[in-house]
């Protein structure tokens, strides 16, 4: 489709351009391709700035046709000189079609893959509990023959709520680590590094937990061996075993389920109508997301911080240094409770709205969220979305 | 080999002042470059052809998304290496140099 232009046009170009005589610019050019052809041959590539990379690419053996007899032939391994155009010259061949932008073809490809990986990532984040769990009911009988004092199924359901409420967690947690204007770089490693840490301190945890649990329990079989006969005791013994296992099997039970992918968060009812609030002074470094995850437990709750000092922040992405910054204090940061989640969604959708005078491209995926924290906020304020980012949020 | 190398070997071969040279080889690469972003070629013997090709819009699958995405057509730059080039670096030892 191209016109091309020779040599004896280009030495013209570049004669008059650089006003020097024909004759240098043409030698100019011979010496560059030699100089370039010498440096290929001992194996070294060549960059010229501003406009590519020439290197040598090594192509395998590979079997073909002969061109006139259609007889097969081994074309044998060889280099081969390829250009890498560099950024500048790129944009600058592609600058008629730059208007065009990459769009997500709407079909997604593969339902299951994304549950199994969501599934995964709650088992992550949610495996300590159930841990924390196997190993209490595990221990408590083995050192004491004793019935445990209450039934534990109310625990093992909220424990199940906590592992749906972390799914959530832990789905948004992942989709907003993978969006890169949600967070700066050096803030995730923040996050990972914190999230190492606290591994170790639920460790540490559970010890102190288990270390009590056994104290209390040694004293509590004091106590009772004195006041209570042995045939007492004997006809406990049993129903401790069977309650054991039924536990346990409830606890296996669980474990393996899959959860949904994306499970509606059920607002947990609380009386506390108003959350309160603490005032932080910002320091170098942070960032709203660093804040959420040291203050409330849960990077992903930022926005939350976002709403409260709307006024003071002009940009998300930019918190101002030694300002005082209004933080929530939530009553259960796992459990949140259901004007806590409005308030997290209010900050999405307040980011939402950001996003679409900013970033509109962004902005869909701020409301999804929002959406998931709240699903009222969504209908009641119809009129200030996107046709096409509503329909995204609702879908997805 | 970089800019800077590449200046000094070749104000050396050919003779010229290194300001010189490197308005030679500014001029060279913009006249290639303007060349392309016209959509037409330039053949330089001895190197090999530019010139610009149109891709096909094409969907790929973007994890990030964990979706697929629809690349939008574009106009990118092919270059064709000379035929004595080719014969010339056909076979190279790596260890040189």
């Amino acid at each position: 489709m191209s016109e091309k232009i020779t040599f004896k046009e280009l030495v013209d170009r570049i004669a008059e351009e650089t006003r020097q005589s024909q004759s240098s610019a043409s030698s100019f050019i011979y010496e560059l391709v030699d100089l370039i052809e010498l440096e290929l041959r001992s194996g070294q590539p060549v960059s010229i700035s501003g406009f590519g990379k020439f290197e040598l690419r090594w192509m395998n053996e590979r079997k073909g046709t002969h061109p006139r007899t259609g007889e097969e032939i081994t074309i044998p391994g060889q280099n081969k000189v390829v250009f890498k155009p560099f950024k500048s010259l790129r944009e600058k061949v592609n600058a008629p079609f730059a208007h065009l932008e990459s769009e997500l073809a709407g079909d997604k490809p593969k339902a299951e893959k994304v549950e199994v990986k969501e599934v995964a990532v709650a088992g992550r984040h949610s495996s300590a509990d159930t841990l924390e769990d196997h190993i209490i009911e595990r221990e408590i009988p083995s050192h004491l023959k004793k019935p445990t004092p209450a039934p534990l199924s109310p625990k093992e359901e909220e424990s199940a709520h906590t592992q749906k409420q972390k799914t959530i967690a832990g789905a948004t947690l992942s989709d907003l680590e993978k969006s890169p204007s949600f967070v700066d770089e050096s803030s995730l490693r923040n996050v990972h590094e914190r999230s190492n840490f606290n591994w170790s301190m639920a460790a540490a945890g559970v010890l102190v937990m288990l270390a009590f649990l056994l104290f209390f329990f040694i004293s509590q079989q004091q106590d009772e061996s004195e006041e209570i006969s042995l045939p007492a005791e004997r006809t406990e013994t049993p129903i401790v075993n069977g309650q054991e296992e039924a536990d346990e099997a409830v606890v296996l039970d669980l474990a393996p389920t899959p959860l949904p992918p994306e499970p509606i968060p059920q607002p947990v009812q609380s009386s506390s109508g108003e959350i309160s609030t603490e005032e932080i002074s910002t320091l170098p470094g942070e960032s709203l997301w660093f804040l959420a995850e040291r203050e409330l437990g849960n990077p992903v709750l930022w926005p939350a911080i976002y709403y409260l000092n709307r006024e003071l922040l002009d940009d998300p992405n930019a918190l101002p240094l030694h300002s005082a910054i209004r933080i929530p204090r939530f009553s259960d940061n796992e459990n949140l409770s259901s004007n806590e989640r409005e308030l997290v969604a209010l900050g999405y959708f307040e980011l939402y709205q950001w996003n679409l005078q900013n970033t509109p491209q962004e902005a869909r995926y701020f409301l999804w969220v929002a959406n998931i924290f709240s699903e009222e906020l969504i209908s009641r304020s119809e009129g200030q979305i996107r046709e096409e980012d509503l329909a995204f949020a609702l879908n997805r | 080999m970089n800019y800077k190398e590449l200046l000094d070997k070749l104000s050396s071969r050919t003779g010229q002042s290194k300001g010189d040279t490197r308005k030679l080889l500014k001029e060279t690469v913009s006249v290639i470059s303007s060349q392309l972003a016209e959509g037409e070629g330039v053949s330089i013997p001895g190197l090999g052809t530019f010139g610009t090709r149109l891709t096909n819009e094409r969907k790929i699958y973007n994890p990030h998304f964990d979706d697929y995405v629809v690349v939008p057509k574009k106009r990118v730059v092919d270059f064709s290496q000379a035929a004595d080039l080719k014969e010339k670096i056909r076979i190279v030892e790596k260890s040189d140099e």
